[in-house]
């Protein structure tokens, strides 16, 4: 039976010539878990928050939407959960549990009621280790599990997701998609999700709903619809690799969308005569850009080392990624070398020269800046023309053009235009080295790409850069070397390609598709000149 | 009998407000033997050696007091001594060590209460009265870290880009207020998002209740009870000038009636709830250990 219909649902934002959501029509079985993706203002937040009245946006509509054959309208805000993308801001009250029953004391329900249903709920989740905890002390993923929690305690009749998982990082992500496909699973809940980061989504989802531009592009099971994309489609750096592989080698057949479905396409499809892709050789320049020597540093006299006796060398010129888990001192270490925290212990040089010897500010002009994590602490002004005024951007000399959004403001800016308008301003001061903070969280796949052209135009411009960054797949297209971190210090370094195969997990899923197979084939691009130059298996 | 601590919070409340209550507007020098005994042992059973310094300050805080009076009064009839021809009388000082003595008490008192109420109760005895001002409070305390990690971080970012200046003061000033300016057009943005999330999570369609997870169990009515009687003892008492005191002319207790008698023990009582319930549960624990 199906659960939500939508037929012919048009929308238009006021004073909009053109509509943000698009004659679209589409109905979700009940307990179905349905995948929504297309690339940023394609309308998939303005539909999601169609199908919830009380955060509908104004604007004309039609067209219709039903909740189990009742119109959407009449539907009471308990029946469709609703979980939006930033963590800290969904959350109302300041205690763990107050949160939980949040939603409970709304609906009017009696004491005993909402504490058996609290409890039933942070039992399930996992959360009573931090039931009576401030909320303002968890970290990103639990405060998204929170968020969750506290709006499944309200027993929703179908659970919506606006991008979840975008500032979460690899390990919370997987987590909460975990959680959710267990929700799924155990009380199947009908789960519909919008989402940039298919890799782990697409396996586990039934249906697939393609926007662009406001129109529903195409609707169906995951394998159909990303079998019928074509290879040069927008939205296929999004798709799984086992996908953006069987689409990069026009495959025939089934499209393979899980590793092990990936590895089987290349066994069964290309021959391993050559298998290896030559390593990248370690060439870079003599200069140093950044040293640590045996850094140590911590934020209290109690607490243990974040950094110890940290050794790092970043030479001129290029682009050096730090990979690591939460909390094992990368965005630390990025603040120590920009002077924000004073060490305690051990040595920094920029350029050659002792931190402690810039003083004033002459560390920031000319010489080193740093992007942080949330870019929207960069911005001080009311307009983009007001923002690159102030910090006196010159902006011929930007490997991108932001002139089309002068008159926004900077907070209403997709994730994508806020990363360049912070980097341009970042650049103003002409820094030499760059020190960049998970640049690409909340990106979506074509903007990553995007990304990385500015950042390879960058390195062509001489700049040095430092980038800290869970995103492997990332870290494999751009770097020239890799480190892994680890209770701050760095365990191992490389080129991508010899870095990405010494390891086991904390690697590309290329590399654990490929491994054994190829060597040393850590992106897709990698693979696919592999099978070229192996050539088709004859059947 | 549990600690003090683990009752509900409403009781705690009662609790104190009879114990400061009765001792700020009794004058009598049995009952703030009594209090202070409670309070100080009290405080020392929670804390141990810790607080020398409050200790210390409260002394000062006693003895300064209690030699104000007797050198700006002079009434009463025993003469202590003279100073610069003004006579220093025992009931002056008496009142003034009595006055003290209570304000530092009811200070002990506060310091235990504050201990014990965290914020979480605090809100819950709100909540009691009113769920609307509990959700305010609530999440009024949840703005102010995100704020305070806000500003940091807005500051941090504003130094590593080599705009925000320190040099002097009136660099720091326009900086600090450029930070601050943006953190109100932030908070309004989120709280945007803040009120979407509170609106689908059906807030504003009916009559709200208050969840908390403090309950009302036979244990806190029982000491309830024993509050209430003790507190209801003593205020009969004081009442019917059974505890009466005067200062002047000179010190004299009211004659003892079974009245004064069986308040005095009440009071008596009620301050010594708190080190039985802190002992009683020490003792409990011991007690059950050495059965395992």
């Amino acid at each position: 039976m199906a659960i939500l219909t939508v037929k012919d649902l048009t929308f238009t934002y006021p004073l909009c010539e053109e509509s943000a959501v698009k004659n679209v029509s589409f109905s979700i079985e009940e307990g179905a878990f349905t995948v929504l993706c297309g690339a940023t203002g394609s309308g998939k937040s303005t539909l999601l928050r169609l199908l919830k009245r009380q955060i509908t946006p104004r604007g004309t509509e039609n067209g219709e939407i039903f909740l189990k054959n009742e119109a959407i309208e009449t539907v009471s805000a308990a029946r469709i959960g609703f979980v939006m993308q930033r963590p800290d801001e969904q959350l109302v009250t300041d205690k763990v549990y107050s949160e939980l029953a949040f939603g409970l004391e709304n609906l009017g329900l009696p004491q005993n009621v909402i504490a058996r249903r609290v409890a039933e709920m942070a039992s399930y989740f996992g959360i009573e280790d931090w039931f009576e905890r401030d909320v303002s002390t968890l970290s990103g993923g639990q405060k998204q599990l929170l968020n969750l929690a506290s709006v499944m305690v309200m027993d929703p009749d179908i659970l919506i997701l606006d991008e979840p998982t975008s500032q979460l990082d690899p390990i919370a992500t997987s987590d909460f998609l975990g959680t959710l496909k267990k929700l799924n699973r155990d009380l199947s809940l009908t789960v519909l999700i919008a989402e940039h980061r298919l890799e782990e989504l697409i396996p586990m989802c039934d249906r697939l709903l393609i926007m662009e531009n406001g129109a529903l592009l195409k609707n169906g099971a995951p394998r159909d619809v990303i079998g019928t994309l074509s290879a040069d489609d927008s939205l296929l750096p999004a798709m799984p690799t086992a996908a953006r592989l069987y689409h990069a080698l026009s495959g025939k057949g089934v499209c393979p969308l899980t590793l092990r479905e990936g590895r089987n396409f290349l066994e069964n499809n290309f021959r391993n005569d050559i298998r290896q892709i030559p390593p990248q050789e370690d060439i870079h320049k003599k200069e140093k850009a950044l040293e640590f020597q045996n850094v140590c540093f911590r934020y209290e006299k109690e607490l243990p080392d974040v950094l110890h006796e940290t050794n790092l060398t970043v030479y001129e010129n290029e682009i050096f990624c730090i990979l690591g888990g939460n909390g094992s001192g990368k965005t630390t270490a990025l603040s120590c070398a920009a002077g924000i925290r004073k060490i305690y212990g051990g040595q920094i040089r920029v350029f050659g020269k002792k931190l402690k010897a810039y003083t004033g500010q002459s560390l920031y002009q000319n010489c080193l800046a740093l992007l942080p994590q949330d870019v929207q602490s960069v911005f001080l002004r009311n307009t983009v023309r007001e923002e690159l005024e102030d910090a006196s951007v010159a902006e011929q000399e930007l490997p991108f053009s932001l002139s089309h959004l002068y008159e926004r403001h900077p907070y209403d800016l997709s994730g994508g235009e806020q990363q360049l308008l912070a980097l341009a301003k970042t650049l103003a001061a002409k820094p030499k080295l760059l020190l960049m903070d998970e640049p690409t969280k909340g990106l979506d796949a074509k903007k990553k790409l995007a990304l990385l052209n500015v950042i390879r135009d960058l390195k062509a411009k001489g700049l040095t850069l430092l980038i800290v960054t869970h995103d492997v797949e990332f870290a494999a297209l751009c770097a020239d070397r890799c480190a892994l971190f680890f209770r701050g210090d760095i365990v191992s370094v490389g080129t991508p390609r010899g870095f990405f195969s010494e390891n086991r997990f904390y690697t590309t899923a290329a590399f654990r598709m490929s491994k054994g197979f190829f060597d040393h084939a850590v992106t897709v691009e990698d693979i696919t000149e592999l099978c070229r130059l192996n050539g088709r298996k004859e059947s | 009998m549990k600690s003090i601590s683990a009752y509900n919070p409403i009781v705690i409340c009662i609790y104190y407000l009879s114990a400061a209550g009765i001792l700020m507007f009794s004058q009598n020098p049995i009952l703030l033997l009594f209090g202070a005994i409670g309070a100080i042992a009290h405080f020392l059973l929670r804390n141990g050696q810790k607080n020398a310094r409050s200790h210390l300050y409260f002394f000062l805080i006693f003895i300064v007091l209690g030699l104000v009076n007797p050198l700006v009064s002079h009434n009463g009839k025993t003469v202590l001594f003279v100073i610069n021809d003004a006579p220093i009388t025992l009931e002056a000082t008496v009142y003034g060590f009595v006055s003290a003595g209570i304000l530092v008490t009811v200070f002990y008192l506060f310091r235990t209460f504050t201990d014990i109420m965290t914020r979480d109760k605090l809100l819950y005895v709100f909540g009691r009265f009113s769920p609307k001002v509990a959700l305010v409070l609530s999440m009024g305390l949840r703005y102010v870290p995100l704020f305070r990690e806000r500003a940091k971080k807005i500051t941090e970012t504003q130094k590593a880009l080599g705009l925000y200046k320190d040099d002097n003061i009136f660099d720091k000033l326009r900086c600090d207020l450029r930070v601050f300016s943006i953190l109100i057009t932030w908070a309004l943005e989120n709280g945007i998002t803040t009120a979407d999330s509170m609106e689908a999570r059906a807030y504003g369609t009916g009559k709200r209740t208050y969840y908390s997870r403090f309950r009302f169990g036979t244990s806190d009515i029982l000491l309830l009870c024993v509050i209430i009687l003790c507190t209801g003892m003593t205020a009969l008492g004081l009442a019917w000038g059974a505890l009466d005191f005067a200062f002047y002319p000179m010190l004299t207790f009211t004659e003892s009636t079974p009245l004064g008698i069986a308040s005095y023990l009440s009071y008596g009582i009620l301050m010594m709830i708190p080190i039985f319930a802190e002992t009683g549960e020490k003792l409990k624990w011991q007690y059950l250990r050495s059965k395992i």
